[in-house]
């Protein structure tokens, strides 16, 4: 008898519907206005983006609405350089977390408008602590992709 | 503690790029050694806790593909998934409940069967706002790294002294499969995979087991000369979005502070003889040594600078390789704190370190560390 | 048993199509309602506990770090206990080892589910090893079908009197839901529908199993010295028992289904119960399907095997019976898997404490609450009363 040990291939892919909740979609409809929108907390004060129902902290539910600004500053940031299956972009691209004027938590997104290929060419244009503004994509779906990307504006 | 609770024995598999036996062989190949070895039947065990991954395994309920394996028909057992570590602490409360006398933890993870852990830890973001912009936990490893390198001004050198330092270990371990003898001229010449860490600065994946037998005092000194005491447990979770936390500090100096406030450890440095802590990368192993309290904040490269982390120095940490030798993902956390009850026995082999009297394992998953655990181990 | 562990505060949140919210917001609803029903709040919570079906069922993979901020759970220990239809149970039993082992004196455990973001029936197919079974399990309807079936043979049991006894625990089943302002459906059935209702998995038709819900459960639970210092109304936990079975669906009897009885027993003895038909004075039994719901009377010896037929037509198991069944309208009425073991859970401890409004038991002193999971393969049990 052989004592071979054979691969049995397949997939798992499933339909998702993911609820967004009536905050998350009021949140993503101001996108389609090109507004960032944030809820703030009474007792903390805290601006929570995305706009949130209920702040963790004070473990109640919050309603006040606040726009925030369409820049900040980076916080962190990242360059892919592999691939991997379900990637959102061909590398290479860049990630980054950015902390938007008014808001009191960061917002993960890509970094564009910057040359890739090379790191160091890359790192004299994006910097932690640098200013960057929201570059709007034409056609709007209502979904955190609406905006392009991140522009550094020093 | 309430009551003394042991670890008596642990088994792991020769951890490997690709097992070849399909899992519910590899693990019960592993409890049987583990059983065998003690001349135990598995009639002794009194529940089993198996930690492992749906997502990982490509079976949804994954430990119900090999509950009967791990010796458990007709047994009492759960699952405590995503974190090995996680089971074992859930091991120790059913023990220290006084309901049972032994438990035997159980972990599989075979990478080498499913996507990428860089497409699977993606679906760990909400689908909403991290998800669609590719983030994962290497990723916000890169996230990490960049921001502690400009605040504090690490340096690409000191974060390939981690490198070499682990796979040189490895060498002398014979679970671990990636190891070598490198230099910072190797290590900088693999190329940036998440900036600023390069491809060898992230532990890759691998396919391996782990299982341990944890028992009441009394079952342990019958079964074993060498059992090895749980002093303390600690673990905390952080919050979702990745713009709510401090990437910088996170849960662990909570969980780090709960195990130690248990174990009565007051001085880590001085108290804690060998460290087993999860390398995610490089830069991480600096760090959770941080955040572990071993260092102030910033100084963890003088840590590897100065040899202290090296296995003759100060404070050895990861003198089996951690997951730079061998990452089974899942399983992980319990070979970590396998490879530290190993040091406590004096069966480390090759890779021993001497005077060891206390020794701490570490565990991590989720985007930025969200969930981290701490157990101190003692004679 | 270690420390002794009461159960003080629940919350649940209305079950069924919530597309109103998204995840973390249906957890932060239940919490919250158990912080409000305890009197307590996030600060005082010491561990957390959450657990929900299988991550692919929702497609997030490691679901407890998606409720960290929902639960209140940022800084404090949290781990994630997932064992498929049994997790409610399981999350229960996790909750309590945390406190029973002493380390904590007061944990809150969260179970849920989104069925409705997911596609269920092919998560639960996935349950099933790629090699052998996954082809041919068919997801629950399929499992349980085939169960029943072998049940009704082995016990010569005509299959339009077992048909007729199971239209009656639907009809029972749907009547109690609507007394229950949580459930998912609520709808008033008669017998004559549900024998008449679309055949899914002969002879199981579309009114004998429940449906898949959103909804999420809360429960918090604290030791003794801490439900003394609280003084809040306790239910307290008598006995503990789970077991689990083979992989391979065909090799383990699952008509004198060991794992049911095992669980069972443990937690009778446990308990100190001799005689469940006489000593509960109310029970939440696990039940997608009302022929399995038979099956599960026998496995935990509220009669002899191939008798529960007759138990359910003498109407011992319906209110103003010997021992009332599923007074929430159980989980043929409503299923967010992850929550629904711990949905029995929270329903036991308020018929206990005399807290079920509508759906309350007169005088209920003692209750059993069961979840299933697996393919046919883990049964977990927990005996409540309201002393211990």
């Amino acid at each position: 008898m052989s004592e071979e040990s054979r691969i049995l291939k397949g997939y798992i892919s499933l339909p998702y519907r993911w609820a967004m909740g009536v905050t998350t979609t009021r949140f993503f409809e101001e996108f389609k206005n090109k507004k960032i929108m944030g809820t703030r907390c009474p007792k903390c004060n805290r601006v929570l983006i995305p706009a949130r129902s209920f702040c963790s902290h004070c473990f109640q539910k919050i309603d006040e609405w606040v726009e925030v600004g369409q820049g900040g500053t980076l916080r962190t940031w990242v360059l892919i350089n592999f691939s991997y299956e379900g990637q959102p972009k061909e590398p290479p691209y860049i990630i980054a977390i950015i902390d938007l004027d008014g808001a009191s938590v960061g917002l993960p997104h890509f970094v564009g408008g910057v040359p890739t290929d090379d790191i160091e060419e890359t790192a004299k244009k994006v910097r932690i602590g640098g200013r960057v503004k929201a570059i709007w994509k034409e056609n709007r779906e209502g979904n955190i992709l609406d905006i392009n990307y991140f522009q550094p504006i020093d | 503690m309430l009551q003394k609770v042991a670890i008596v024995d642990v088994a792991q598999t020769n951890h490997s790029e690709r097992l070849e036996d399909n899992i519910r062989e590899i693990v019960f190949e592993l409890v049987k050694q583990l059983l065998d070895r003690l001349g135990i039947e598995r009639s002794d065990i009194g529940s089993m806790i198996s930690s492992s991954s749906d997502y990982f395994q490509g079976i949804s309920c994954s430990n119900s593909y090999y509950y009967d394996a791990a010796g458990a028909n007709l047994k009492s057992g759960s699952k405590t998934p995503e974190d090995s570590a996680l089971a074992f602490i859930y091991g120790l409360m059913r023990i220290l409940s006084g309901e049972y006398k032994t438990v035997l933890v159980v972990s599989i993870t075979k990478c080498s069967e499913v996507p990428s852990v860089h497409t699977l830890t993606n679906l760990i973001a909400d689908p909403f706002f991290q998800r669609p912009i590719g983030l994962n936990e290497v990723v916000t490893a890169g996230l990490q790294a960049r921001e502690y390198m400009d605040r504090y001004g690490l340096t690409k050198e000191q974060l390939a002294r981690v490198v070499i330092k682990n796979l040189g270990n490895a060498r002398n371990n014979p679970y671990a499969h990636r190891s070598g003898e490198f230099s910072i001229k190797d290590v900088l010449a693999s190329p940036i995979m998440v900036s600023p860490l390069r491809e060898m600065d992230i532990a890759s994946t691998s396919d391996g087991a782990c299982a341990m037998l944890l028992a009441a005092e009394e079952v342990a000194k019958d079964l074993t000369d060498t059992p090895v005491f749980v002093e303390g447990v600690g673990w905390s979770a952080n919050s979702t979005f990745l713009g709510d936390q401090d990437l910088l500090n996170g849960s662990l100096p909570l969980a780090a502070k709960m195990a130690y406030r248990m174990a009565g450890v007051k001085d880590p440095l001085q108290e804690i003889d060998v460290a087993e802590i999860c390398d995610t990368t490089s830069f991480h192993e600096i760090l959770w040594l941080e955040q572990l309290g071993f260092c102030r904040p910033g100084e963890g490269g003088r840590l590897i600078d100065e040899g202290i982390t090296t296995i003759s120095g100060k404070l050895p940490v990861n003198p089996s390789g951690g997951l730079m030798g061998a990452n089974p993902y899942v399983a992980r956390g319990l070979i970590r704190i396998a490879e530290a009850a190993l040091q406590l026995k004096g069966e480390a082999g090759n890779h021993q370190v001497t005077n060891v009297n206390k020794a701490l394992a570490h565990s991590v998953h989720g985007l930025g560390g969200q969930l981290h655990s701490v157990v101190i181990l003692g004679k | 048993m270690g420390q002794a562990v009461a159960i003080i505060g629940t919350g649940q949140t209305k079950c069924g199509n919530r597309s109103d919210v998204s995840y973390p917001e249906l957890i932060f609803e239940a919490v919250s309602m158990a912080f409000r029903d305890s009197g307590l709040c996030p600060e005082d919570i010491e561990a957390v506990v959450s657990g929900s079906m299988p991550p692919a069922m929702e497609g997030v993979h490691n679901p407890h770090l998606y409720w960290v901020d929902a639960m209140g759970a940022k800084g404090k220990p949290l781990i994630r206990t997932a064992t498929c239809g049994s997790t409610g149970m399981s999350l229960a039993h996790t909750c309590f080892y945390h406190v029973a082992s002493g380390l904590f004196d007061l944990v809150l455990v969260v179970g849920a589910e989104k069925m409705y973001e997911g596609n269920p029936q092919g998560v639960m197919a996935t349950v099933a090893d790629p090699f052998f079974q996954r082809p041919f399990l068919a997801g629950a309807p399929g499992i349980f079908s085939l169960q029943s079936n072998e049940w009704a043979h082995r016990y010569g049991l005509e299959e339009k009197r077992v048909r007729l006894a199971a239209a009656q625990l639907s009809v029972r089943n749907h009547d109690y839901a609507l007394d229950n302002p949580y459930a998912h459906i609520k709808t008033k059935i008669t017998v004559e529908d549900v024998l008449k209702s679309r055949v899914i998995a002969y002879p199981v038709r579309i009114l004998d199993v429940c449906p898949a819900s959103d909804g999420a459960c809360a429960v918090i639970m604290a030791s003794e010295k801490m439900a003394k210092k609280l003084g809040t109304k306790s239910a307290w936990i008598r006995g503990v028992g789970y077991c689990g079975e083979e992989a391979f669906f065909g090799e383990g009897d699952k008509v004198v289904w060991q794992s049911a009885i095992l669980a069972a027993k443990t937690a009778y003895k446990q308990a100190g119960i001799t005689n469940p038909l006489k000593e509960l004075d109310v029970a939440e039994v696990y039940n997608p399907f009302t022929f399995q719901e038979m099956l599960f009377y026998e496995c935990f010896g509220f009669c002899d095997f191939g008798k529960a037929v007759e138990l359910v037509e003498k109407g011992a198991v319906m209110k103003g019976g010997e021992l009332p069944c599923d007074p929430s309208g159980g989980v043929l009425s409503t299923n967010p898997i992850g929550a629904t073991g711990l949905q029995r859970v929270a329903e036991v401890a308020l018929q206990v404490t005399n807290k079920a409004g509508d759906r309350q038991i007169p005088g209920a002193r003692m209750g059993l609450a069961h979840a299933m999971g697996g393919l046919d393969q883990f049964n977990g049990i927990m005996i409540i009363s309201n002393s211990l």
